[in-house]
């Protein structure tokens, strides 16, 4: 059994999410221990344990200590099944959380999966769906993964209630993931979407947008929603380029003015772009476990949060490979291979 | 996993509104609690009245939205008038009768901020009478910001936490009134100890008047003045205590001393006086052996008790005074009432909390604590610690407990015994020889001949002395003093002690008379006048 101190690095919940997927991928039993240790609210909240109970019920695990405010954890996997799920996350938490959960585990099995996920579809410090169906499984899809996701309905914080459905197929082998230029910007998209609000909020968090990049004024559209639940805004940036697309969300808040969540995403987006990095620093995260489940990869991206160095240092106990990780004038390069061990063992 | 959480709430039909999407904006308690990211509620049981159907499909649905893992069943509560206490609460009662609570395998937190305050306090009793077994949960909304709509919660279990701290505490309270009225003596007697529980809960409890009876010496100066600290630590008073043995007070000063009199209300009044009534105000006025009083003063203090007002000698206008009244007696208060000594009223008045003082010798288990007390109590005044030997101390708790051992002055006997042990002690140590000669000296004291219940003459004589007088002028003289410890002055026991044979006398001088009886036996006057009964 691995024993994985909970509140190293970061000490959040990608600690436990990171270690459920892997314990699936690699049928290793874990034992979790001081969750969320130096959080306010430490231990599993309401979406950690959805994201449990997700990876529970896939893999048929054996777990202890799942329970709210529980700080200890032990997962004893079993064999993924794949199927048709469905999972609700209460207190509009991320059900992209639960996706980042189970996704690689169902999609390594040799059957295709559906998966019903409800709860918040576009939340903050979670990735909203726009990056992740633009950005995130198009680069999957590179890699062999064959996802397709569909929002059926938005889920805004606080009223949740979004829905998105996942389909999985099988992996096919893919190509090893090598980005380490953008390419050309094709083309740049400002998307503000406004569910139950007035539209002028959307106008105004475009033009700060505008103003803050220097874009011409003709790439904004206001998106209203108005059969979704509740109030809720998201400002999203989006910039094709030749070798991927990156989305930089921000989030309306109350008491929050339109023009600075406009500059907040802008400040965002303008670092990226200043750095002519093909990789942000959200999608960095999201591309460590599957490049280390093909064993080789590589990406260049901007200098590493304390997030992706933690999950760094936790795949690589699960896994037998190194990150190499390499400083490239301002930017960072990032590199996968297998270990001395794993090389001779194969 | 653990049990499932059932929550049982009433819908608030103000707090839970809200059709546009605003209604996101705003705390709404029933929705709400189903919002904390540390909080799941496995089912949601909302009471909901007919006219509000539409508002609980609402909440529901929102709750369905925000709070996938919890079920939700709508109850029909009749409440046609939510301020009816009766019927709120009856229709609340039949719920819970009939709720099939199944505690080995879920929780219950019965949510008490929506609904109508007479509501909140029933679901509250309800929960505290474990009608509804279950915890209460409270929400209220956040302080302004992202998460405000959400607010907070907390829960409270009537059962444990803090309202067991409270529990405690004011059992912690009960045992020092209880120890504080007991003066710290860990008494064992279990008749004592039940009087003093009830005396301590009537102390923090009550105004009225309290009687203390009890024989000499048993102790009711001591427990008023216990009850007077016991009352002022809960704050409940916050005068003086003033004392007064009312057989120190018969004639014309009785009047004055008690009610206070004006500058020249009569020959004699130079100053003005303020009178111990008054002087008690916000206090407690304790009047031992009250049956000793003049009628006229039980009638003026009938007054001052009943209209916390009386009037001053010559004074025109009544003056105020609000005191507690603790009365002493060692008499029969009842008996005097038949005889017209003691006002009816007055004692009807005063006698709603009476309590009785057993003596030291209904008491036997409380001597050895007490020896213990009056031990330390030596070693207090004295500076010096005395103890005694194991012998000495099992001879003395052996004579003492014994039933030859009258104790007919209570604890002024034990206070006495003690006292002379600890004089004649050698270097802090009572012997068995100091033991056994103040056995010898209550055996003496306690002597049956040594006439009435007082034994005046084992008083102020010694054993020794008491030797050497036949037992004929010992019943006589027993008499005597009795009558002479009644008597203000020498005098006026002269009078009464030769009544009959004055009236043949061209003159008599009777307290000569009296001077030379009592000369014979060693004793004068004023050696009786230090002796005031009850004091």
């Amino acid at each position: 059994m691995l024993c994985i101190d909970g509140s190293f690095g970061e000490g959040g919940g990608q600690i436990l999410r990171t270690s459920l997927t892997l314990s699936m991928m690699t049928g290793t039993p874990i034992r979790v221990t001081k969750i969320r240790a130096g959080r306010g609210k430490p231990g599993l909240l309401r979406q950690h344990l959805a994201c449990v109970r997700a990876a529970v019920e896939i893999s048929g695990a054996k777990a202890h200590g799942m329970d709210l405010g529980s700080m200890t954890l032990e997962f004893h996997p079993g064999p993924v099944v794949p199927g048709d799920y469905q999972f609700a996350v209460g207190s509009a938490g991320s059900a992209m959380l639960v996706l980042q959960t189970i996704l690689l585990p169902l999609a390594h099995c040799t059957e295709p999966s559906r998966v019903m996920l409800e709860g918040g579809t576009h939340n903050p410090a979670a990735p909203p769906f726009p990056f992740v169906h633009d950005t995130w499984l198009p680069l999957m899809g590179r890699m062999g993964y064959r996802v397709d996701a569909t929002l059926h309905r938005h889920g805004f914080y606080p009223a949740g209630g979004g829905q998105v459905e996942v389909a999985i197929q099988p992996k096919t082998s893919g190509q090893t993931l090598h980005l380490r230029e953008r390419g050309a910007i094709r083309s740049r998209e400002v998307v503000a979407i406004l569910s139950n609000l007035h539209a002028g909020i959307g106008l105004r968090e475009i033009k700060a947008v505008y103003t803050a990049l220097g874009w011409p004024s003709d790439s904004g559209r206001v998106e209203e929603l108005r059969s979704g639940r509740g109030p809720g805004n998201a400002l999203v940036v989006r910039v094709e380029c030749d070798h991927l697309t990156e989305v930089f969300t921000g989030f309306g808040e109350h008491r929050i003015s339109a023009e600075a969540v406009g500059e907040q995403v802008a400040d965002e987006a303008r670092a990226w772009l200043d750095s002519g990095v093909p990789v942000g620093s959200h999608l960095a995260d999201q591309l460590l476990i599957p490049m280390a489940l093909a064993g080789s990869g590589e990406f260049r991206t901007l200098p590493l949060t304390e997030h992706t160095r933690t999950n760094i240092a936790l795949i690589e106990r699960f896994l037998p490979v190194r990150f190499i990780v390499e400083a490239d004038g301002p930017a960072f390069h990032i590199r996968v291979e297998p270990t001395n061990e794993a090389a001779s063992a194969n | 996993m653990g049990k499932k959480l059932v929550v049982i709430g009433l819908i608030g039909t103000t707090l839970d509104v809200g059709k546009t999407r605003q209604r996101w904006d705003r705390w709404r308690p029933s929705v709400s609690i189903c919002q904390h990211e540390d909080l799941v509620i496995d089912r949601f049981e909302l009471l909901v009245d007919e006219r509000y159907m539409a508002l609980a499909r609402t909440v529901s649905e929102d709750i369905g939205s925000v709070s996938p893992e919890t079920e939700l069943r709508i109850n029909r509560l009749e409440q046609p008038d939510p301020w009816d206490f009766e019927k709120v609460f009856a229709a609340l009662y039949d719920f819970a009768r009939a709720y099939p609570f199944d505690l080995e395998k879920e929780d219950y937190l019965v949510h008490i901020t929506t609904g109508s305050h007479v509501a909140q306090i029933c679901l509250f009793l309800l929960t505290e009478s474990r009608h509804f077994p279950a915890r209460l949960i409270q929400s209220s909304p956040g302080a302004q910001g992202r998460r405000s709509s959400v607010g907070t919660y907390s829960i409270v279990d009537l059962d444990l936490s803090r309202y067991d701290m409270i529990a405690t505490r004011f059992r912690e309270d009960r045992r020092e009134g209880e120890a504080l009225l007991k003066g710290g003596i860990a008494t064992r007697n279990k008749a004592f100890n039940a009087m003093i529980a009830d005396l301590e809960r009537v102390a923090l409890a009550s105004k009225a008047p309290v009687l203390l009876e009890g024989p000499t010496g048993a102790g009711k100066t001591r427990l008023a003045h216990r009850l007077y600290e016991l009352r002022k630590g809960r704050r409940l008073v916050d005068g003086p205590f003033v004392q007064v043995n009312c057989a120190t007070l018969r004639g014309e000063g009785a009047m004055s001393t008690l009610f206070g009199h004006r500058r020249g209300a009569f020959t004699g009044a130079l100053e003005a006086r303020k009178g111990l009534l008054l002087a008690a105000h916000r206090g407690l006025l304790f009047l031992d052996e009250i049956g000793e009083l003049g009628l006229d003063e039980q009638a003026m203090l009938l007054r001052a008790i009943e209209e916390k007002r009386f009037l001053p000698l010559g004074a025109d206008q009544e003056v105020t005074s609000d005191f507690q009244l603790v009365a002493g007696t060692n008499r029969d208060l009842t008996r005097d009432v038949r005889s017209g000594r003691f006002r009816e009223d007055l004692l009807a008045r005063i006698n709603l909390w009476t309590f009785r003082l057993p003596g030291l010798a209904e008491r036997r288990e409380d001597i050895e604590p007490n020896l213990d007390h009056e031990l330390d109590r030596f070693a207090a005044e004295q500076g010096t610690r005395v103890t005694m030997n194991r012998e000495a101390r099992s001879r003395f708790i052996r004579f003492a407990t014994s039933p030859e051992a009258a104790w007919n002055g209570n604890f002024r006997d034990l206070y006495a015994a003690v006292t002379r042990m600890a004089t004649l002690s050698t270097n802090g140590r009572i012997t068995e020889s100091v033991v056994d000669a103040e056995i010898a000296r209550l055996r003496g004291a306690w002597a049956p001949g040594d006439g009435a219940e007082g034994g005046f003459v084992a008083r102020f004589l010694s054993p020794a002395d008491r030797e050497r007088i036949d037992l004929f002028d010992l019943l006589q003289l027993e008499q005597v003093l009795a009558v002479c410890v009644e008597c203000r002055s020498m005098s006026d026991a002269g009078r009464r002690l030769f009544q009959a044979s004055r009236q043949t006398k061209a003159s008599s001088n009777d307290a000569d008379r009296l001077r030379k009886y009592l000369a014979r036996f060693g004793l004068e006057w004023k050696d009786l006048a230090t002796y005031q009964p009850g004091s």
